[in-house]
């Protein structure tokens, strides 16, 4: 071979140089999880004696029915599941709400109530973690309802959390809509409300998804404020409980691999399922500011 | 209501009449306020009267004997703060230098990891490859993964006897000896590095559309004027790019000062001191409070990170105001 390579095969070796990296990449970042899933399939006699092999040689699917009977694992699943859809449902559509208010009108307070909603991010939870907390003990000691250990407690805190940075995501969504939209909408006899329903919302349907799976994914992360503001295995959702299973359960890997295996696939199926939606919202929330 | 909108002045620009005519009708204001009202509420109850309580609370002796009182606990003034930064012997101060230090690399390091990585892999995914759908899609798992999860996992995968080792000294025999993660100052390591797996991917993913809107014109114009690939980089993709980079910047900044759920989980089984090199803050001060009851102090501590934050922000917007104004 020449010492001088043709212009066309170095860009040929760059382009499988290049591609070469690109899966190394895609390895690294997959092996974690699919060590988890192998980790989920073995006895924890092989996992204490240590673990070498990168294949699965005889699947332990037992891991998973005995995780599930021994931390009322569907307890924790059915609880997390209903405070962070009430919570999806609640921060969406507060959020769809006020990022139409902020994209489309200019009424007095809207720049500060923008810098507000944005200004919340910046708060470190451990600020209002205490007082709420506090807060929730004098609403039942003075005016009688429990708010710790109740579904509405969660999804309260939750909705306020996660409603500030949807209300962004929306809002740069319905920015992108074209004002005549509306507008011809009113003149053909829509109220603003009707336009606002019928013709907007289904055009931002990408949007509202991409919301809702944020906010679902994210309240399912939650651990700090579930870990104060829950004490009963009636509340507490799945961090908590795998927080509690791994102080109990010291060495049992095998058990708590399979209870972050069940915890992680629903939530990346529904991600797969919803990406494109997803990736199309967060990214247009993101890169138009 | 619509009549009365429809009605005004038509001579002016289409766009900006539609805008006055709205600012000039009061109820285009309430439905504009009815629209944001439920949101007002909730952040009313969450985030603006637990935070006034909050600084209020920093200002009170509030400990385990007077925690019943709540608000009337006896006002201390700013007794809390001096012995947060001057008391060496007060409880909720110990450990929390290292938590400051930790929090401050951990915060540096995996920000700049994260976007160089995720700016790197969007410039190779911005090309045509077969299976680059595939590719980005699995690039993007780890950040689904829960990080609770990635607590748990990583620190199996760290110890002394796990896979990490195994492949960094029996497979690529890249050490002599096989290190202990998670004790001593290479844990701070162990808590970056899963961190950084976890937010890259996301990062590139809005670098990656931020890609494709850049106009193919401008590299091939270049291209003619003799640019190289390096040359371009720098005049046209990262100046192109910097208004994203700068909104992601911030929430990276903002999401690793008050990283919690990987270090929560990863020590002591879920309960542990992550020890003098894998301490943060927030890890910290959630234990030290609780576990010494000592609220108006870590109210104050908190207090001041949030403070610590406020600086943070305002420097990044000295930095990046001509950025944000360009929108």
């Amino acid at each position: 071979m020449s010492y001088r390579m043709g212009a066309r095969m170095k860009k040929k070796a760059s382009y499988y140089v290049l591609n070469i990296i690109t899966w190394f990449i895609v390895a690294i970042m997959v092996f974690p999880i699919y060590w988890m899933v192998k980790i989920s399939l073995h006895t924890n006699g092989e996992i204490l004696d240590g673990i070498t092999g990168f294949t699965i040689p005889k699947p332990h699917w037992v891991n998973y029915i005995d995780m599930w009977d021994n931390i009322n694992f569907s307890d924790f699943f059915l609880n997390s599941l209903i405070i962070c859809s009430l919570t999806m449902v609640l921060a969406c559509a507060f959020a769809v709400m006020a990022g139409y208010a902020l994209a489309r009108f200019k009424f007095p307070g809207s720049g500060t109530f923008g810098m507000g909603v944005i200004a919340t991010q910046m708060i470190p939870g451990i600020m209002f973690l205490l007082p709420i907390y506090l807060m929730f003990l004098s609403i039942k000691e003075t005016i009688g309802i429990p708010m710790i250990d109740t579904y509405w407690g969660m999804v309260l805190v939750y909705t306020a959390f996660y409603t500030p940075m949807s209300i962004w995501i929306m809002r740069s969504f319905f920015v992108a809509i074209p004002r005549d939209l509306e507008e011809s909408a009113m003149i053909d006899g829509c109220t603003r409300f009707q336009a606002f329903v019928k013709v907007i919302l289904p055009l931002s349907m990408p949007g509202i998804i991409a919301t809702c799976v944020y906010i679902f994914l994210t309240a399912w992360d939650e651990l700090l404020f579930a870990w104060v503001l829950t004490t009963t295995p009636d509340v507490q959702t799945i961090p908590v409980g795998i927080r509690l299973f791994v102080g109990q359960y010291n060495n049992r890997y095998d058990l708590l691999m399979s209870a972050a295996t069940v915890v992680t696939v629903p939530i990346i199926v529904t991600f797969f399922l919803t990406q494109k939606y997803f990736i199309r919202g967060m990214t247009a929330g993101a890169v138009k500011g | 209501m619509t009549l009365e909108t429809r009605t005004v002045s038509t001579n002016t620009p289409h766009k900006r009449t539609f805008g006055t005519r709205l600012k000039a009708s009061f109820k285009e204001h309430r439905f504009a306020y009815g629209l944001i009202l439920p949101t007002l509420l909730f952040m009313m109850m969450v985030h603006m009267i637990p935070v006034v309580q909050g600084i209020w609370m920093s200002l009170l002796k509030l400990n385990q004997f007077t925690l019943g009182e709540y608000l009337k606990a006896p006002f201390v003034g700013l007794k809390n703060y001096s012995d947060l930064l001057f008391n060496e012997n007060n409880p909720v101060r110990q450990g929390l230098g290292y938590a400051l230090r930790n929090t401050a690399i951990y915060t540096v390091v995996v920000t700049a990891a994260v976007m160089m990585i995720g700016l790197f892999v969007a410039i190779l995914l911005n090309r045509e490859f077969p299976g680059r759908g595939f590719a980005r899609a699995a690039m993007l798992l780890p950040w689904v993964v829960p990080s609770y999860v990635v607590g748990i996992l990583w620190g199996f995968m760290w110890q002394k006897e796990g896979i990490i080792n195994h492949i960094l000294v029996d497979v690529l025999h890249l050490m002599d000896e096989k290190p202990y993660w998670l004790i001593g100052p290479n844990t701070i390591w162990a808590i970056i590095i899963p961190s950084v797996w976890r937010s890259w991917p996301f990062i590139m993913i809005v670098f990656l559309s931020g890609l494709q809107t850049i106009p193919e014109d401008l590299y091939e114009a270049s291209r003619i004027d003799g640019a190289g690939k390096v040359r371009q980089f720098w005049s046209i993709t990262l100046p192109l790019l910097k208004p994203i980079i700068a909104v992601q910047l911030l929430f990276q900044l903002i999401s690793n000062v008050y990283s919690y759920n990987i270090v929560a989980m990863m020590f002591g089984n879920g309960a542990g001191y992550p020890g003098q090199w894998g301490d943060l803050l927030m890890t910290a001060l959630q234990r030290q409070t609780f576990g010494y009851w000592s609220f108006g102090a870590g109210a104050a501590a908190s207090f001041l990170l949030m403070i610590g934050m406020l600086v943070i922000v305002g420097i990044w917007y000295r930095i990046f105001r001509s950025e944000l104004r360009a929108e």
